[in-house]
């Protein structure tokens, strides 16, 4: 935890002296004191800031080349893209769960990383998923997350989005995480590099297309309701993870045991 | 021999306010979370005849009437509503309760009506049930045309003797928490002004209903 406020601090300051922190109402105003503390996000003016400005980047960059992508594209190529994507990721995924002390799921990820990887033609089909080794995901945030640390205030990043302060933590370490970055460096991996970046953030985009401007019509405050998606989604990530994290039964226990065992705690199909 | 039917008296007055109390109990119990079968009978049957609508025969505004009529069948949008609103229920006046939920309904209704075309082809399996602290959760799985099947949960609560939907949950996101805090951070930017969240309500309106 010290090490981690100690990496954040500077951060924080930069965030807080670019734009200012947003002012906590006196605490005689119970109500809206409540309100501020609920929200839990004291960079406000900073985390607007970036909001907009993706917004802007969004509105005359990504989301025209997104409806562009679209227009080429069929939803299988996207979801064979968005596979071979995760699983570059496997990797520094399985590192994840093993630093985690979750197992079960580094096992899953190993086994999907080695079939996807040879039968599925690099990533791009997931023949594990259908031998019952369903997908699993982890990040640095999440492994943080394990270990205890709280989420920490919202932030939303220019260009990376939504965030709070112990994910944004874990973004260096995920750089460094990705199986190109210890690859000697040459004129190809850089253009791979760049090539599979820009892939990856415009298909990611057209996967969320609809969603996106579902979200922006019918919300009143759009800021809000993304940060409220992003905590609910990332508890639930973390959740997922937790429900997994189940000891197998042992090879000596009797049928019935296994059974009342896996039937207490694990579910295969889930 | 007195003392005998002393017993009996005491220990039938004693019994007496339990069995006074025990059709409120039953209906108490009755009002708790429906079973699991019947919360997965009732998604099963609501989402047909919700399909049977979206892919059936007649224009865009025939299809939103019946889906509206649908909607306010199967969703307990009132309870929503009040959820939804959170501790400003407890602030707004009566008039701006009666509006807001008003304001609430309509919203709601053009929301459905904005998604019909995008929902052409819908196909929908119910999977397991678990329960929550909420209800009964019932997991489907959504299919559209052109787009990877989402897991989509349904939360069943028994309201008002029926079996009702009280919340959405998709990718682990619940729909009414979502919109809890969109419409509170609205209100909160206002100084805590319920009104400003009524405005904005009707501004979204005229806007969906300009567009």
């Amino acid at each position: 935890m010290g090490i981690v406020m100690k990496s954040v601090l500077p951060l924080l300051a930069a965030g807080c002296l670019l734009a200012g922190c947003a002012t906590p109402p006196p605490q005689s105003n119970k109500a809206a004191f409540e309100a501020y503390q609920q929200q839990n996000d004291p960079l406000k003016p900073f985390n607007k800031a970036s909001y907009h400005f993706d917004n802007v980047l969004d509105t005359y960059v990504l989301r025209p080349v997104a409806i562009g992508y679209i227009d080429v594209t069929t939803p299988g190529i996207r979801r064979h893209v968005g596979e071979f994507m995760s699983n570059t990721d496997a990797p520094a995924q399985l590192l994840e769960f093993m630093a985690a002390g979750k197992p079960r799921d580094a096992g899953t990820t190993l086994v999907r990383f080695l079939v996807n990887s040879t039968v599925g033609i690099g990533g791009l089909f997931d023949p594990a998923g259908a031998l019952g080794y369903h997908k699993v995901y982890t990040d640095v945030g999440l492994t943080l997350a394990g270990y205890g640390v709280p989420e920490g205030p919202y932030l939303y990043l220019p260009f990376a989005g939504p965030s709070d302060l112990r994910d944004a933590t874990g973004i260096p370490a995920s750089i460094v995480l990705n199986p190109t970055f210890p690859a000697p460096p040459s004129t190809g991996l850089t253009i791979f590099n760049y090539g599979s970046d820009a892939l990856s953030v415009v298909n990611t985009r057209a996967e969320l297309h609809g969603t996106i401007s579902n979200i922006k019509k019918t919300s009143l405050d759009p800021y809000a309701t993304f940060r409220s998606l992003y905590r609910q989604h990332r508890a639930a990530e973390l959740q997922d993870i937790n429900k997994r994290d189940v000891a197998t039964p042992p090879a000596w226990y009797s049928a019935a045991q296994r059974k009342a065992m896996k039937h207490a705690e694990y579910d295969s199909t889930n | 021999m007195a003392a005998y039917f002393r017993r009996v008296l005491l220990g039938a007055f004693a019994v007496m306010p339990v069995l006074a109390l025990s059709p409120l109990l039953a209906g108490r119990a009755l009002a708790a979370a429906p079973s699991a079968a019947t919360a997965k009978a009732f998604i099963d049957s609501s989402g047909q005849k919700l399909v049977s609508i979206i892919n059936g025969a007649g224009s865009t505004s025939q299809k939103a009437a019946q889906l509206r009529a649908l909607v306010n069948n199967i969703v307990a949008v009132d309870q929503i509503g009040k959820f939804v609103l959170g501790r400003y229920y407890r602030v707004a006046t009566p008039a701006q309760r009666s509006e807001y939920m008003q304001l609430f309904h309509q919203t709601l209704a053009y929301n459905i009506t904005t998604q019909i075309r995008a929902y052409k082809g819908v196909t929908f399996k119910t999977g397991r049930v678990t329960s929550g602290p909420e209800g009964e959760m019932v997991s489907t799985e959504v299919s559209r045309q052109g787009q990877a099947p989402a897991h989509v949960q349904w939360v069943v609560d028994t309201v008002g003797g029926q079996p009702k939907i009280v919340d959405v949950v998709v990718e682990g996101t619940s729909l009414r928490v979502t919109e809890r805090s969109d419409y509170s951070s609205v209100i909160n930017d206002h100084g805590g002004q319920v009104e400003a969240l009524l405005s904005a309500m009707k501004r979204q309106l005229s806007r969906m209903q300009a567009g």
